[in-house]
């Protein structure tokens, strides 16, 4: 059976980890390679890097980040931040990301989605979509939620649902959905929106923001309540609360199908 | 000392994880797109991503076909990589039907579209391309998949492993005498990845 995948994200600025890793054994906890080498070691599905640089060197910083790193795991490696051209997508792939992340140029430019896809495949391109709850009006039956983009600044006027189904459409291989109600407040995903996308569009579907619990990657992936195919967290991982292996023992020991934790053997 | 393994470049997809992944596991290995070289190559991997078409027709037709052939007829250890391997096969239905090597028989078909998964007491709709960590029998290891198009294999002592997703059980890994072959990304599936290598390069140093 196909297993749903826990993906540790590392947030990189100007090329270090911020919201530093915590757990033990790292000599330096902004080193992006050290972390990302020590969640592959941890068995980690899959590994995301963000890049929330604001500036032009930062983002030459970024590609430099992400030459370092791929080589030194041996797991997929999704990156995203700031990509706006093809050349963006092209050079980070060529420094050995297996997937790219697109999230406000895809709402600037919808075709620049079907042009990365026939040249690279769907395969690697994923389109972020960040996501915020409508104030609901007296008789709406069902929530509404508009896509948003620049961190949740800027409205766009887009049902997340139809977006959803256009990129698929278009040639997105994933969908990272964020819900940016959720987002950096440790009390779970949004679960609503990302079930109702996770049945309707015919893609993978990557929950993120909000997870402050085990528990809580638990909803995310459960059948009935989130039904994401993957899981993306930060701050449990870093901060040490919880390792990978924790993890897939609490999902495994409530029904989520998880590739079991990686027993390291000689040789 | 080790032989020198060839990484064939035929442009189907960076190599550098697979090159990484190789020299992790203790291979001396050299990158190359001249067939001349593949020819007398004695060890030779040929990893590939995509899909089968207009390029895949040319290699296969081409000088390089000619040369991946003479490697696996003459009996040195070959090793393909997902496209790599699905292209030792007959041929594809993808993009209204290409040919493959044709050194296994048999041919790679799509997923069917509505496929459905029981799991607890819920039915979970699957989607495609199959992508993600997947478990192979017999041994239960897991490997990172990631294809919309499987090996239907016709000889099944061709199939060293086999993983199901779906109502589909497909060949995840081949064999016959020195043609090994994986649908799944060794590069990209930890430590199982790398046993899988080591056991490839061990196997081919006998």
């Amino acid at each position: 059976m196909l297993k749903r995948r826990i993906i540790p994200c590392l947030d990189v600025k100007n090329g270090r980890v911020v919201k530093g890793v915590h757990f033990k054994g790292l000599r330096d906890a902004g080193d992006p390679v050290e972390a990302a080498r020590a969640y592959d070691q941890q068995g980690a599905d899959e590994i995301c890097l963000l890049d929330i640089t604001a500036t032009t060197e930062g983002r030459e910083n970024f590609v430099d980040v992400v030459r370092s790193v791929a080589p030194q795991i041996f797991c997929p490696l999704t990156v995203g931040g700031g990509i706006r051209r093809e050349d963006d997508v092209r050079r980070l792939l060529n420094a050995g990301a297996d997937k790219v992340a697109i999230n406000s140029a895809a709402v600037t430019s919808p075709l620049l989605i079907k042009r990365l896809a026939a040249r690279y495949g769907s395969q690697a391109i994923v389109v972020a979509v960040d996501v915020k709850r409508m104030p609901a009006l007296p008789r709406d039956e069902e929530p509404i939620y508009e896509v948003v983009i620049h961190g949740g600044t800027r409205s766009t006027g887009l049902d997340a649902m139809r977006w959803c189904e256009q990129v698929a459409e278009l040639g997105a291989g994933e969908i990272l959905l964020t819900s940016m109600d959720k987002d950096g407040t440790h009390d779970g995903y949004d679960l609503w929106i990302t079930r109702e996308i996770a049945r309707r569009v015919p893609v993978p579907i990557i929950a993120s923001g909000g997870v402050g619990s085990l528990e809580h990657l638990r909803q995310g992936l459960a059948l009935g309540e989130g039904e994401a195919d993957a899981a993306l967290a930060a701050s449990i991982f870093h901060f040490g609360l919880f390792t990978i292996a924790q993890a897939k023992q609490y999902l495994h020991d409530h029904g989520i199908p998880v590739r079991p934790p990686e027993h390291r053997r000689a040789g | 000392m080790a032989r020198e393994l060839t990484l064939v470049d035929a442009g189907l997809g960076n190599l550098a994880s697979v090159e990484r992944a190789l020299i992790q596991v203790g291979s001396a290995t050299q990158i190359t797109d001249d067939p001349d070289k593949v020819a007398t190559s004695r060890i030779v991997v040929f990893p590939g991503q995509g899909a089968f078409g207009k390029h895949t027709d040319q290699l296969v037709s081409g000088a390089m076909g000619e040369a991946l052939r003479m490697v696996i007829q003459r009996g040195d250890p070959f090793l393909g990589i997902c496209l790599g391997m699905q292209l030792l096969f007959d041929g594809s239905e993808e993009g209204g039907g290409h040919r493959g090597l044709g050194v296994l028989s048999g041919k790679c078909r799509r997923f069917p579209d509505d496929m459905t998964a029981a799991e607890g007491e819920r039915v979970r709709k699957l989607k495609i391309p199959h992508m993600g960590w997947n478990e192979v029998q017999p041994s239960g290891e897991h490997y990172y998949f990631v294809h919309s198009y499987y090996v239907d294999a016709d000889k099944s002592d061709d199939v060293m492993w086999s993983t199901t997703y779906g109502d589909v059980t497909f060949a995840a890994a081949v064999r016959r005498e020195n043609i090994f072959g994986c649908q799944f990304h060794p590069e990209k599936s930890q430590q199982s990845g790398l046993r899988f290598l080591r056991a490839f390069l061990l196997g081919s140093r006998q």
